[in-house]
């Protein structure tokens, strides 16, 4: 393992100082816990959206907290869910009088978490209402999905209906909506390790990869032989086209995502080839993101997301944002 | 006690503390059987952290700091028992949240929702041979107790519902194990009453022999 660390079970917390030596002003923690992430700014009435998770898909969670997206974000060790108490506390810490939505992965240790916060909450009159995002087409039928980089949509559709002032039933909508709409497939092309462990989570051939792999290294849909951009394109394109079928002229937003050690040569790359084919099915693109949005430590592999969009969802993606981690102005 | 009040949570806590770390090689030993073999550690630990949380609360709230209580447990231990235990104690607090004494009635109220806790967190059901048929016995016990004894006691609920839970423990002996590494184990399993309800029953003893101490 060849990490710029301190000590491997520092990982997070030394992760997290940094962050905040970086950022003073925009993100603060809460609880005198370095976990319990939040936002320096708070909007009286304004709708709070939580989110949380495990270390080790920067900029996943805590990255879309600022201004356009989220309040808050609890921090969990690498690949491990936060904890019910922290997301409770970030809760009290944001909410501006207006409830608050719990917005996070599809994932069984981050369900039990938000659900207990949730009847905390409930003993102090917060409201809160939760959805999950579970956009990871070949981790099973729709219910039992993981989130992965298509809670980006989500995170965007909320976030700018809460900033418009609306209310918390309109700022789940606008997340259902999102999650709805939005569909995503992955592929690995070799493992990451986690500090605390020291080797890899899963093994893979020199040129082999695994298609439909999650962000932690669960097993996908096939191991085989290395695939060209154009053949990825194809076959993720058409397991995403299966599931949520469009038609010409239709529009969707693309989202192009690096799992951490793939270059951003090679996601322009795979984002030409996913273009290409949607010009070929007479389906527009409206906006394109390429870049790293949910990653999996040093793991190498892309997912490609698309996301149906209407008027109202293009509202949101032209909303502006400003975290320290994400800008679209 | 006929009444236990807010204010003498972290005794009782204490007393649990007590009696889960008197079990903490017995209940390691028969979890090494069928699965990780630290049920004894875990419950020792968790528990051990409780009394300190409930002197730090207001006490104005028995059914919050019984929650806050159990959220704790699950910061502390992170498993699927720590998560079921938590969420058990949650569950409780709920259904009795807005009192400051703990009646007999709001025992069995409590034990209730301790139960439908579990459930509810934990998707199983009476005869899954879970630590769920131990308190689910011993919810109804007290309930039987309050049904027959509208008047009944914190202490005279106690008993029973401890009565109860050890029938609930007993009755696990001949179950057959759905979740997690006993279901793998399922041979071994027969014969044996299951971990994670015996734990079950030695808080809800616990409890008995706090209530009936006095």
């Amino acid at each position: 393992m060849k990490k710029i660390i301190n000590k491997p079970e520092e990982y997070t917390d030394d992760m997290l100082r940094g962050i905040y030596a970086a950022h003073k002003g925009e993100v603060r923690y809460v609880n005198d816990d370095l976990r319990c992430y939040c936002t320096c700014e708070k909007v009286p009435g304004k709708v709070a959206i939580v989110t949380g998770g495990g270390t080790g898909h920067l900029p996943l969670f805590l990255g879309y907290v600022g201004k356009g997206l989220l309040d808050g974000c609890g921090v969990g060790s690498v690949f491990q869910s936060p904890s019910p108490e922290q997301i409770y506390q970030i809760s009290r810490a944001v909410e501006n009088g207006a409830g608050v939505l719990y917005l996070y992965g599809n994932y069984t240790g981050d369900i039990m978490t938000f659900d207990m916060a949730a009847e905390m909450c409930d003993m102090d009159d917060i409201p809160v209402k939760s959805i999950v995002g579970a956009d990871d087409v070949c981790s099973g039928r729709p219910e039992v999905r993981r989130g992965v980089a298509g809670i980006f949509y989500m995170y965007k559709a909320a976030g700018a209906k809460a900033a418009e002032m609306g209310s918390l039933e309109e700022v789940y909508a606008a997340a259902e909506k999102a999650k709805i709409n939005t569909r995503t497939v992955g592929f690995a092309l070799t493992p990451c390790i986690i500090p605390e462990v020291g080797k890899p989570n899963f093994t893979l051939g020199e040129n082999e990869m695994a298609m439909g792999m999650g962000i932690h290294g669960e097993p996908g849909v096939w191991n085989g032989p290395l695939k060209t951009s154009a053949e990825l394109a194809e076959e993720s394109l058409g397991t995403i086209l299966k599931d949520m079928p469009l038609d010409q002229g239709d529009e969707v937003s693309v989202l192009i995502n690096g799992l951490g050690a793939t270059s951003l040569e090679e996601q322009y790359i795979l984002c030409g080839d996913v273009m290409h084919i949607l010009e070929q099915k007479g389906i527009r693109v409206y906006r394109t993101y390429v870049g790293e949005y949910a990653t999996s430590m040093e793991m190498a592999g892309a997912s490609i997301s698309l996301c149906r969009v209407d008027d109202e969802m293009k509202k949101y993606l032209d909303y502006p944002v400003n975290t320290p981690f994400v800008k679209c102005f | 006690m006929k009444i236990m009040t807010a204010a003498q949570l972290p005794d009782l806590l204490s007393a649990i503390a007590e009696e889960m770390a008197g079990h903490e090689e017995e209940l390691c030993a028969m979890d090494a059987k069928m699965g990780d073999g630290d049920l004894g550690l875990t419950m020792k630990k968790g528990f051990g952290a409780l009394p300190a949380v409930a002197a730090s609360l207001e006490h104005k709230d028995l059914g919050k700091d019984l929650m806050t209580c159990g959220m704790r447990m699950s910061s502390v231990i992170p498993s699927t028992m720590g998560f079921l235990m938590s969420s058990g104690f949650m569950g409780g607090g709920k259904a009795i949240a807005g009192t400051t004494e703990m009646t007999g009635e709001n025992y069995a109220k409590f034990l209730h929702g301790f139960a439908n806790g579990i459930i509810r967190r934990g998707k199983c059901q009476p005869g899954d041979r879970t630590i769920l048929d131990a308190l689910d016995a011993a919810a109804a016990a007290a309930e039987k107790t309050i049904q027959d004894h509208p008047s009944a006691g914190f202490d005279e609920t106690a008993a029973a519902a401890a009565d109860g839970a050890k029938a609930g423990a007993d009755a696990t002996i001949h179950m057959r194990p759905k979740f997690g590494k006993a279901a793998v184990h399922e041979q071994q399993a027969d014969g044996t009453r299951d971990q994670g309800a015996v734990a079950g029953m030695y808080l809800v003893q616990a409890i008995r022999n706090y209530a009936c101490r006095f």
